[in-house]
C-alpha cells in the first residue's frame, strides 16, 4: 500500500462522514414552557430507595407521590391517603387511597402497590426500620384499603410516611417495588406529578421531567410535600453543571432558569444582575459538624472532647463556609434546627461566650493527652469539609495536639470512616462533615445524634442518657413532651460530646425574574412554579 | 501495509490486556467504597455490606477481574454501579460531544498553528516571528480554565455572541453544534496551538535552508508555493507526529473544558465515576482511550505515508 491507496480510502471514508454529518436534522419536540434547572448534584442513579442521596431525593418527589407529606410547619397532611384511622389502642392503622389516583403507565394505584411499596422503604429507612421491628402484618384489605397492625403503639406513624429525610415513603407499583431494597429499580413508573424521561437521561449531565396529565392534585394549597401539587410547565430539564462559575454565567445569559445552590462568592455578581432574583433557599439550612472516633484516644476520654468543644468558635467555622455574609449563619449552641419547635440550647453554655483556650488546655492535659497523633480526615473536594477541616487544624495545633491532617476526597473518607480499626492502622481520629437542617428537627430522622455505641453512627458515641432521651422522644404524647425530652437529649449529647456542632448555615437559591413561584424548603418545589416568556 | 496495518492492530491486543490488569488492580486497591456512597449518611454497616454483596464487590480479586475479563471477551463492558445503565451505553452517550470538541479543536489547531509556524520560520528574527513565539509562550502558560473563563466572559456574557455552556447534538443542526463548541475549542486548543506552532517553526527552519528551497526560488517559484508545497511537505513529519501525540494533550484537556464549559462528554464523565468508585466505567472508559492512543499512533504511521512517498510499510 501506498499514499496513492491511502488517499483513495481517506477520500471514501470522508464522504461516508460527510453524508453523516449532512443528515436532515432529526425534528424536535417545541420546547414550550421548559423550565430550565441546575441541580445540587449530579442524578447518577434514581432509585430513592436504594440511594438516598438528597439529589435523588428531590428528582423523585417530582416522579413519585407519598401517602403523606409534610406541610411548611412540619406537620404530615393526606397526600395519596383520603382518610385513615387508628384502633383505641393504637395499634391498627387502617388506611383508605384516594380515588382516580393513576400510575404513569395509565394502571390505577392500589392497595397491593402500596403494601409493596411500604415494605421496601421501611427495610431501608431508619423510622421504617423501627415499624418493622413491632409489625405484625402489613396488608391490604381491599383495592383502595390497606391496614398496617403493629404490636406495639406507634406514634409518629404519620410523620414516618410523610417526612421528607431520604428515604422517602414513595409510592410505585408492586411489580418494581417488589425490587429487593438492596438493588436498583431501573424501572420509573412513577405516581407523581411528573414523569422521569428515562430514553433523555444523561447521568452526570441532564435528566428530563415531563407534565403527567393524569395526576390528580389534591384541592388544597401547596405546603412542601404536601397539597395540590400544580405543575404549571409541561417540561422540567435538570443540567448538570459541575462548575458554579458556568453555572453562575450561564443563568445570567439566560440559558438556564434556575440555581439551587449558588455558592457565596458568586452570590453578589447574581444579586447584582436586575434579571436574577436571590434568596434564602432552604430555611431549615444545615448544621456543620465534626465527629471524634470515641473508641480511640484521646477522643475514648470525655474530658478530651469537652476540651475541644471548651476551644471551638462556630464564628470561625461559619465565616469559612459562608464568607462575610452574615445572613448566612447562626451560632449554634446545640444540635436541633433553629426556629424549628424542638430547637433548645439545654447544656449549650460550653459552646456560649468567650473561648477559654487555656482552661480547655488544661482540661485536654487532664485527660491524659499526651502528643499522639490525632488522624484527621478532611475531603478537599467538598467546600464544606476543605473548609471546616482546615479551621480544626488550626484548632487543635492552639490546643497543642499533634494533628496528622489527612487530606483525601469524599470518597475516601465515607470509606475510611466506618474503620474500627485504630488511627495508625487505617482507622481515624476526626472526619467533618454537615447535616442537613430537616435531618435535624428532631430525633427519628437525626441519625447523627445517636449514641448507642456500636451501632451509632461513625464514632460510635456511647451515651445512655442520650439514648434515653431519644426513647423519650419516640413516647412523647404531645408537643410538650417532645420538647421536654430533646431539650434534655440536648444537653445530654453536649455532656457527652455525641459529635462537635460547628454552627449553622444557609444556601441561597437563585432564578430568573420570568419565573415566578418558587418556595423556600428543604428540596426544590416544582409545583406552582411558572414561567414567562 | 494492509498486512502492516493488521498485525499492529492484533499488536494492540496485549497492551490492552496489561492495561486491563494494571487498571483493575489499582482500582482494586485504591481506598474509597461505592456501596458507602450508595448507602447514603444514613446508612448502617450492614446496609452497606448487603449493597457491596449485591455488587459483588465482596468476591475475591481473581473472581471479580476473572468474570470482568469474561464479559469483555462477549462485548459487554458491564454495568455501571450507580446508573445501572450498561457502560456501552453511557460511553455512547458522551463520545459524540468528545468527538466533536476533538475534532473541531483539532481542526481550528491546525488551521491556525501551522501557517503560524510557517509564517513564523519565514519571517524568522523579526517582529513578526517574536509576535507569534510570544503568542506560543502565552498559549503555553494559561491554563485552560482561565482562557475558558475570560472566553465565556468576553463573549457570552458581555458580547452575547455565544452561549456559557452545554452541547447541542449535530443532528439538531450544523450551527447550533457548532457555536457550543467554538469557545471551548479555543480553550482547549490553545496549549495545542502553541505547540504545534513551535514544531513548525523549529521543522521548516531546518527545511528552508535546503539547497532545493534555493533551487525553488531561484526557478522564480512564488514565495506561497514555496513555503506550503515545497517545504511544508517536507517538513510535515515533525509536524504530524506532534499533531498526533498531542491528541494525548486534548483527552487531558477535555476533562477540564468539559467541566468548564458543562459538555457532558467523557471527560466529565471519568471525573464523576472516579470520585464515586464506579469502577466498570472507569475500567470501560481506560480501555477505551487506551484503545484510541494506539489508533491514533497507528494512524500516525499510515498518515507519513501521505506526506512522504518514501515511506512504505
Amino acid at each position: 500500500m501506498d499514499r496513492r491507496t491511502v488517499l483513495k480510502g481517506l477520500a471514501g471514508a470522508g464522504g461516508l462522514a460527510l453524508t453523516g454529518l449532512s443528515a436532515p436534522a432529526i425534528a424536535q419536540g417545541a420546547a414550550a414552557r421548559t423550565l430550565r434547572f441546575v441541580p445540587q448534584a449530579n442524578l447518577a442513579n434514581f432509585d430513592p430507595i436504594w440511594g438516598t442521596q438528597y439529589v435523588v431525593r428531590n428528582a423523585a418527589a417530582l416522579v413519585w407521590d407519598t401517602l403523606y407529606g409534610v406541610d411548611a410547619k412540619l406537620q404530615p397532611q393526606r397526600q395519596m391517603v383520603e382518610s385513615e384511622e387508628t384502633s383505641d389502642d393504637g395499634k391498627i392503622w387502617t388506611f383508605k387511597l384516594r380515588s382516580g389516583l393513576k400510575f404513569h403507565d395509565g394502571e390505577p394505584v392500589l392497595s397491593k402497590d402500596v403494601v409493596a411499596s411500604l415494605s421496601r422503604w421501611a427495610a431501608r429507612d431508619p423510622m421504617g426500620l423501627m415499624i418493622l421491628a413491632i409489625q405484625q402484618e402489613l396488608s391490604a384489605v381491599d383495592d383502595r384499603t390497606f391496614k398496617w397492625v403493629l404490636k406495639q403503639p406507634f406514634p409518629k406513624m404519620l410523620y414516618a410516611l410523610a417526612k421528607n429525610n431520604s428515604p422517602c415513603a414513595f409510592i410505585m407499583p408492586e411489580r418494581i417495588a417488589k425490587t429487593d431494597p438492596f438493588k436498583q429499580i431501573s424501572d420509573y413508573v412513577g405516581s407523581g406529578p411528573m414523569k422521569f424521561v428515562k430514553s433523555e437521561w444523561v447521568p452526570g449531565a441532564k435528566s428530563v421531567f415531563e407534565k403527567f396529565a393524569d395526576y390528580v392534585p389534591r384541592q388544597e394549597k401547596a405546603s412542601w410535600l404536601a397539597g395540590g401539587k400544580q405543575i404549571l410547565i409541561d417540561r422540567v430539564e435538570w443540567l448538570v453543571m459541575p462548575d458554579p462559575a458556568t453555572a453562575a454565567a450561564a443563568l445570567q445569559n439566560g440559558e438556564v432558569d434556575w440555581w439551587e445552590n449558588p455558592i457565596a462568592d458568586l452570590v453578589p455578581v447574581l444579586k447584582n444582575n436586575k434579571n436574577i432574583s436571590v434568596d434564602i433557599g432552604d430555611p431549615l439550612g444545615n448544621v456543620g459538624s465534626f465527629r471524634m472516633n470515641h473508641l480511640f484516644a484521646p477522643f475514648n476520654d470525655v474530658r478530651a472532647r469537652r476540651a475541644v468543644l471548651m476551644a471551638l468558635s462556630q464564628e470561625d467555622y461559619m465565616r469559612a463556609i459562608v464568607g462575610d455574609d452574615d445572613a448566612l449563619w447562626k451560632p449554634l449552641p446545640g444540635f436541633f434546627t433553629p426556629d424549628t419547635p424542638l430547637y433548645s440550647e439545654m447544656g449549650g453554655e460550653i459552646l456560649k461566650g468567650k473561648r477559654d483556650l487555656d482552661a480547655a488546655k488544661k482540661l485536654l492535659a487532664e485527660s491524659g493527652y499526651s502528643g499522639q497523633p490525632v488522624t484527621c480526615l478532611v475531603a478537599q473536594d467538598q467546600p464544606i469539609t476543605k473548609a471546616q477541616g482546615d479551621v480544626t487544624a488550626d484548632l487543635l495545633k492552639k490546643l497543642g495536639m499533634n494533628v496528622d491532617f489527612v487530606a483525601t476526597d469524599w470518597g475516601t473518607v465515607g470509606s475510611r470512616r466506618a474503620q474500627k480499626t485504630p488511627p495508625g492502622q487505617g482507622g481515624w481520629n476526626m472526619f467533618h462533615t454537615w447535616h442537613a437542617g430537616a435531618d435535624c428537627i428532631n430525633p427519628a430522622p437525626y441519625t447523627a445524634i445517636r449514641a448507642n455505641g456500636d451501632k451509632a453512627w461513625f464514632g460510635w458515641p456511647n451515651s445512655p442518657n442520650t439514648e434515653k432521651e431519644v426513647t423519650a422522644w419516640f413516647d412523647a404524647k404531645n408537643l410538650d413532651e417532645e420538647k421536654a425530652a430533646v431539650g434534655r437529649l440536648n444537653k445530654a449529647a453536649l455532656d457527652d460530646v455525641v459529635y462537635a456542632p460547628t454552627g449553622f448555615f444557609l444556601t441561597y437559591t437563585a432564578w430568573r425574574k420570568n419565573v415566578s413561584g418558587i418556595t423556600k424548603g428543604p428540596l426544590p418545589f416544582f409545583w406552582g412554579v411558572s414561567k414567562t416568556a | 501495509m494492509l498486512s502492516y496495518i493488521l498485525r499492529r492492530i492484533v499488536a494492540t491486543l496485549p497492551v490492552m490486556a496489561i492495561v486491563a490488569l494494571f487498571v483493575f488492580s489499582l482500582l482494586y486497591i485504591a481506598p474509597g467504597d461505592p456501596a458507602v456512597v450508595i448507602a447514603g449518611d444514613q446508612a448502617s454497616p450492614e446496609d452497606v455490606e448487603r449493597i457491596r454483596q449485591s455488587l459483588g464487590l465482596d468476591r475475591p480479586f481473581l473472581i471479580q477481574f476473572g468474570s470482568w475479563v469474561w464479559r469483555i471477551l462477549h462485548g459487554d463492558l458491564g454495568t455501571s454501579i450507580f446508573t445501572n445503565l450498561p457502560v456501552s451505553t453511557m460511553i455512547g452517550q458522551r463520545l459524540g460531544p468528545t468527538l466533536s470538541l476533538m475534532m473541531v479543536t483539532l481542526l481550528l489547531t491546525i488551521v491556525v498553528a501551522v501557517p503560524l509556524g510557517v509564517v513564523a520560520a519565514w519571517k524568522a528574527g523579526s517582529l513578526i516571528d517574536r509576535a507569534i513565539m510570544g503568542f506560543a509562550v502565552f498559549g503555553f502558560s494559561l491554563p485552560v480554565f482561565v482562557v475558558g473563563y475570560m472566553l465565556a466572559y468576553i463573549f457570552a456574557l458581555e458580547l452575547e455572541w455565544l452561549p456559557v455552556q452545554g452541547y447541542t447534538p449535530l443532528s439538531q443542526g450544523v450551527w447550533p453544534w457548532l457555536e457550543n463548541l467554538i469557545l471551548p475549542a479555543i480553550a482547549l486548543g490553545c496549549v495545542y496551538i502553541a505547540l504545534v506552532a513551535r514544531i513548525t517553526r523549529a521543522a521548516m527552519l531546518e527545511v528552508l535552508q535546503q539547497d532545493y528551497i534555493r533551487t525553488a526560488r531561484a526557478k522564480g517559484l512564488g514565495q506561497g508555493g514555496i513555503l506550503f508545497v515545497h517545504a511544508l511537505k517536507n517538513a510535515a513529519v515533525p509536524i504530524v507526529t506532534v499533531i498526533g501525540i498531542g491528541i494525548a494533550l486534548l483527552i487531558g484537556g477535555a476533562v477540564v473544558t468539559e467541566s468548564v464549559f458543562a459538555i457532558p462528554g467523557l471527560g466529565r464523565l471519568t471525573i464523576d465515576a472516579i470520585l464515586r468508585r464506579d469502577y466498570p466505567v472507569i475500567q470501560g472508559i481506560v480501555l477505551l482511550f487506551s484503545f484510541v492512543y494506539v489508533l491514533v499512533n497507528l494512524m500516525i504511521d499510515v498518515t507519513y505515508t501521505l506526506v512522504d512517498p518514501r515511506i512504505r510499510y
